[in-house]
């Protein structure tokens, strides 16, 4: 019985001490706003941005309230309708944010100047409805390519691919050397499909104007091109990690960090923590290969924009912020602070990056046309009870990949899985 | 000698099956006290010269401590909240003869059969009119709702159980239904009220559900909703991940150890009478 | 062992005090006010919602069955409830014949004279303390195809096959391994309520036994088996409901999707996916066919209770 009563004593002494230390209030003038994101991985190196901030704007701080990656989304949403949502909010591009528009969640921006001097038009419509209002400010971009690990290229021979047929070619070396060719695995199912498919898919069917011609019922999601695109998950398949079906993402990096594996489908936002991790050995990028005869195409995206929540209490501080970030300052500390995430201001493109790693894999696309992950822009815009493209893609290059569908099989699993909802392509149906 | 062989038999069976419930939270111990690279290298052996860095990152760099008031506090007010309201309720049920006591005691049944979090959905709706969506506090409410039906259902079996004596002479001595329940009923029935604490603290100290959905603010996070977003911060450190998930679960651990006999010796006897 | 839902006598107070009932109702009031308000309303209130559509924070618009036509019909949905059941099915069977048969072997074995069993006790309790999103990463890392302990174990013996055999990977066994979790992590609770039952078995039956020279496998079947019916009852009535409760397991040995191809999809995680977080990338959660989903699972459960307390009315009969 002694045990209870001590237990007890302690439990309510514990209960009074942490009444008493969460009734101490804090200084008045100052204002504390709260920013949602998906980037985990950023909190130190983001840190650094926001003091910079309150630097120039003492009586304004900012703090970075990072959620994990996958369920960003759900949370986001959630605590926009629960009313607990951040006062500033990383937007994702195109549907997501258009929804979080149409429902009333997020503050338009047209009227600020900022926007419209310091970004093109392009780079604003991730972020701008159909009747050309905008909410969100294009904050970085981020690409997509292969990194590879130096020493074991040199040590085996193996030149840099520049074509797929090389890069298979390559793998194959390895393989037979005992190191694992692509440390990607599937684990988390949407690794298949943003870091990889989504990755060498501009090679395989083209550049925006290909894309174009999906979206708009020219040619159906099971032509030949696509074909081809599906045919290339079924040949790296092979120089996965042996159970890649049970490799996530996270194992995936270490997989390449441990020196394991020697190259990685990735993005660079993986820039800053494979620099952090600091491997004991050189690694660089490359941009994912086209086949022989195509066009290297590399998939370069607006990933990310911040925008304002509609019943923040402290719009005008929210709004200084953004206005601060179109400026050249702010976009060089972005650049430099965050490696791998590239400012979208027109001032912002033509910078130095701190990181050589960083500006290596901006450098990729030099020369080469450039387009945004293929199911972004219309693709998820499902009704309920519909599957979305991002699933048919992801399912599809997941059935690919572990061999329960051919690459033919998988293409016509996405144009009917669309057939069923996205008009433009429904006149295909047979 | 068949005796023998079927108790070395006994033994070998229970000491496997100890190797195994034991080993996963060995890994998690010997890994922590590892680096990064060392983990993936020999994940399952001691480390040959434990590093303590990710510990004291821990503790500097993160929430982990206003993670675990958080916890505590909300831990505390249920369960106290469960132990003094339920109690009430099943002194009262145990005396009150009568269709409505039936009645209120079969609804309490109920609540351990259907599971709270099929009414999610509404309690989302409620807990946001209230306006504590976000907040940790949201959480006491459905904590203690959660946990009476089982409260209720342990503590009338207990009650039941104690002499009839003793109410007897006390009343009377002309005491009061509430004096007698504060004085002789709470006191015979102390070793029940620790165990349904503890069933309450492993349920709400390990909650995931509701702090996911109620999308706790930075500084409100439960400890357990805390680790899950280190996760995702440091998924790729896996000795801080390692160290967080230790640390989360020591305190329950030792208090399960400190209070087994006893709380094994209530559960039980809660668990076959009804 | 009878189960007694009727509330005896001894504990109670003297006749005399008993005669002002409603007072008796004043002390429930405050748990009947916590509870009702949200548990019981939620749940019935949850159950209206299903009749309801709409995109906002509260479904608005009333569809009538709509939800309902939905769910059993549209593929879409169907397909996942058909496949959420069925795997929800095999969790239970797992979790019946290992969990419980364990639980059931484990007590038997403590319940006898054993030196240090209460160290085993506790051992065997010790996983159901930890929170099983704890326990689900260890298990990822012990089960890891590149450097987990079980892949190195099989090798070690000789089955090169398993070498990096993907375990939460493979849509053929990842719900048996999301299982076998979930009864490594519960398979105390089992053997404490069998052990309590164990020990409600009067000892004068055992020595009327041991005179008699029955074996240990004898007494088991013929004295303690038939005692320990209504026990088997209670255990697997709460692991019935457990199972069609359950979302952390999942969740944290896998993700909300019930990865891979959907193989781990249960009733909590679509529960969780549909009507509550929405399924990614998007996460628009649609609340309706959500709630038509929980009123499903309540009518699963429904009939599982009454099934129980039906045969053990029977038994009760049997026994008296």
């Amino acid at each position: 019985m002694k045990k209870v009563r001590l237990v007890v004593f302690l439990l309510v002494l514990i209960s009074l001490i942490s009444i008493a230390a969460t009734s101490t209030g804090f200084g008045a003038d100052k204002v504390t706003l709260t920013i949602g994101s998906w980037r985990v991985d950023d909190v130190e190196s983001i840190g650094k941005v926001l003091a910079a901030f309150t630097q120039k704007y003492p009586n304004i701080q900012i703090k970075f309230n990072p959620t994990n990656p996958p369920d960003y989304n759900a949370v986001l949403r959630t605590q926009l309708t629960g009313g607990s949502g951040p006062d500033l909010m990383y937007l994702r591009s195109f549907k997501i944010s258009a929804d979080l528009f149409k429902d009333g969640f997020i503050a338009p921006l047209t009227d600020m100047t900022a926007l419209k001097q310091n970004y093109t038009e392009g780079n604003l419509s991730p972020w701008t409805n159909d009747k050309g209002v905008i909410y969100g400010l294009p904050f970085m971009a981020v690409s997509h390519g292969i990194y590879y690990n130096s020493n074991l290229f040199k040590k085996y021979k193996i030149n840099v691919p520049t074509t797929w047929q090389q890069l298979i070619i390559a793998a194959k070396k390895l393989k037979a050397a005992g190191i694992i060719p692509f440390a990607n695995g599937s684990k988390e199912q949407w690794d298949m499909n943003e870091i990889v498919f989504m990755n060498l898919l501009p090679d395989f069917i083209g550049g925006r104007s290909s894309r174009l011609e999906y979206e708009t019922g020219k040619v159906p999601f099971n032509d030949a091109k696509m074909v081809a695109a599906f045919q290339a998950i079924k040949d790296i398949a092979p120089y996965l990690p042996a159970g890649q079906e049970g490799v996530s993402y996270y194992d995936a990096q270490q997989l390449f960090l441990l020196g394991k594996a020697a190259m990685f489908f990735g993005g660079s936002w993986d820039v800053a923590i494979f620099e952090k991790a600091a491997p004991d050995f050189e690694w660089g990028v490359f941009a994912t290969p086209a086949s022989v005869g195509r066009k290297t195409v590399v998939c370069f995206h607006p990933d990310c924009g911040i925008g304002i929540n509609k019943t923040s209490k402290f719009q005008k501080e929210a709004r200084l912020f953004l206005e601060w970030l179109t400026t050249k300052q702010a976009a060089q500390i972005l650049a430099d602070e965050i490696p791998g995430f590239y400012p979208l201001s027109k001032t912002g493109a033509a910078l130095k990056i701190k990181s050589a790693h960083a500006s290596q894999f901006l450098a990729i696309s030099n020369g080469k046309e450039t387009d945004l992950r293929f199911d972004w822009p219309v693709l998820m815009d499902a009704p309920q009870g519909k599957t979305d493209g991002y699933n048919l893609t992801q399912n599809a290059a997941l059935a690919v990949a572990k061999g329960a569908m051919t690459p033919k099989q998988a293409a016509d699993f996405v144009q009917d899985g669309l057939e069923q909802w996205y008009a433009p392509t429904q006149h295909f149906k047979k | 000698m068949k005796e023998r062989k079927v108790i070395i038999c006994h033994y070998l069976i229970l000491s496997i099956w100890a190797l195994i419930a034991l080993f996963p939270v060995w890994t998690m111990l010997v890994n922590s006290f590892k680096k990064q690279l060392d983990i993936f290298k020999n994940p399952f052996v001691f480390p040959i010269s434990p590093n303590f860095d990710a510990y004291l990152y821990v503790f500097r760099e993160s929430n982990f401590l206003l993670y675990c008031w958080n916890t505590l506090l909300i831990t505390v007010v249920s369960i106290v909240c469960v132990l003094f309201i339920g109690s009430l309720a099943a002194y009262a049920l145990v005396n009150w003869k009568g269709l409505g006591s039936k009645f209120i005691y079969l609804l309490f049944l109920a609540g351990i059969m259907i599971p709270i979090r099929l009414g999610t959905i509404n309690i989302f709706q409620i807990i946001r009119s209230m306006n504590l969506m976000g907040s940790v506090y949201g959480l006491i409410p459905v904590y203690i709702a959660w946990g009476l039906p089982m409260a209720v259902f342990i503590l009338t079996t207990f009650i039941q159980d104690l002499p009839g004596e003793l109410m007897e002479s006390a009343s009377l001595d002309g005491a009061s239904k509430l004096r007698i329940y504060s004085a002789i009923t709470i006191p015979l029935i102390r070793p029940a009220l620790g165990t349904v604490a503890i069933f309450n603290l492993i349920n709400i100290w390990n909650d995931i559900w509701f702090p996911l959905i109620f999308n706790l603010k930075e500084d409100q996070r439960t400890l357990l909703l805390g680790v899950t977003y280190f996760f995702g911060t440091y998924q790729t450190d896996w000795s801080k991940v390692l160290v967080v998930l230790t640390l989360a679960t020591l305190p329950v651990l030792l208090l399960y150890m400190i209070m087994s006999k006893q709380f094994i010796k209530g559960l039980t006897a809660g668990s076959v009478k009804g | 062992m009878k189960q007694k839902v009727s509330v005896n006598t001894l504990g109670a107070l003297p006749t005399k005090m008993k005669r002002k009932r409603d007072c008796w109702f004043l002390y429930t009031i405050p748990a009947l006010i916590i509870y009702i308000w949200f548990m019981a309303f939620p749940l019935f209130n949850s159950m209206r919602l299903s009749l309801y559509t709409g995109s906002g924070f509260v479904p608005s618009h009333f569809v009538g069955l709509k939800n309902y036509v939905d769910l059993f019909t549209n593929p879409f949905f169907r397909d996942r409830l058909v496949g959420a059941i069925i795997h929800t099915g095999i969790l239970f069977a797992i979790c019946m014949g290992i969990q419980n048969t364990l639980g059931l072997a484990f007590a038997n074995i403590l319940s006898g004279s054993l030196k240090g069993s209460s160290i085993y006790r506790t051992i065997i309790f010790l996983p159901a303390t930890l929170s099983i999103l704890v326990t689900g990463f260890l298990w990822r890392l012990i089960l890891n195809p590149n450097w987990g302990a079980v892949n190195q174990v099989l090798a070690m013996l000789g089955m090169t096959r398993f070498s990096n055999y993907p375990w939460l990977g493979d849509p053929k066994v990842a719900m048996i391994i999301v299982g076998l979790v979930t009864a490594w992590q519960w398979v105390g609770i089992p053997t404490m309520i069998f052990l309590a039952g164990f020990q409600g078995i009067p000892e004068d039956l055992y020595e009327a036994a041991n005179i008699d020279g029955a074996s240990r496998r004898q007494v088991f079947w013929k004295i303690k088996a038939p005692l320990l019916i209504p026990v088997v009852g209670l255990v697997s009535i709460l692991t019935f409901v457990g199972n069609f409760n359950s979302f952390d397991n999942v969740f944290a040995l896998e993700n909300p999707n019930g990865a891979p191809d959907y193989s781990t999809d249960i009733m909590g995680t679509l529960f969780y996916r549909i009507g509550i977080a929405g399924q990614n990338p998007i996460g628009e959660p649609n609340m309706g066919v959500g709630a038509s989903i929980a009123t499903v699972i309540f009518f699963i459960l429904l009939t599982g209770v009454t099934f129980w307390m039906i045969s053990q009315n029977r038994n009760n009969k049997k026994f008296e």
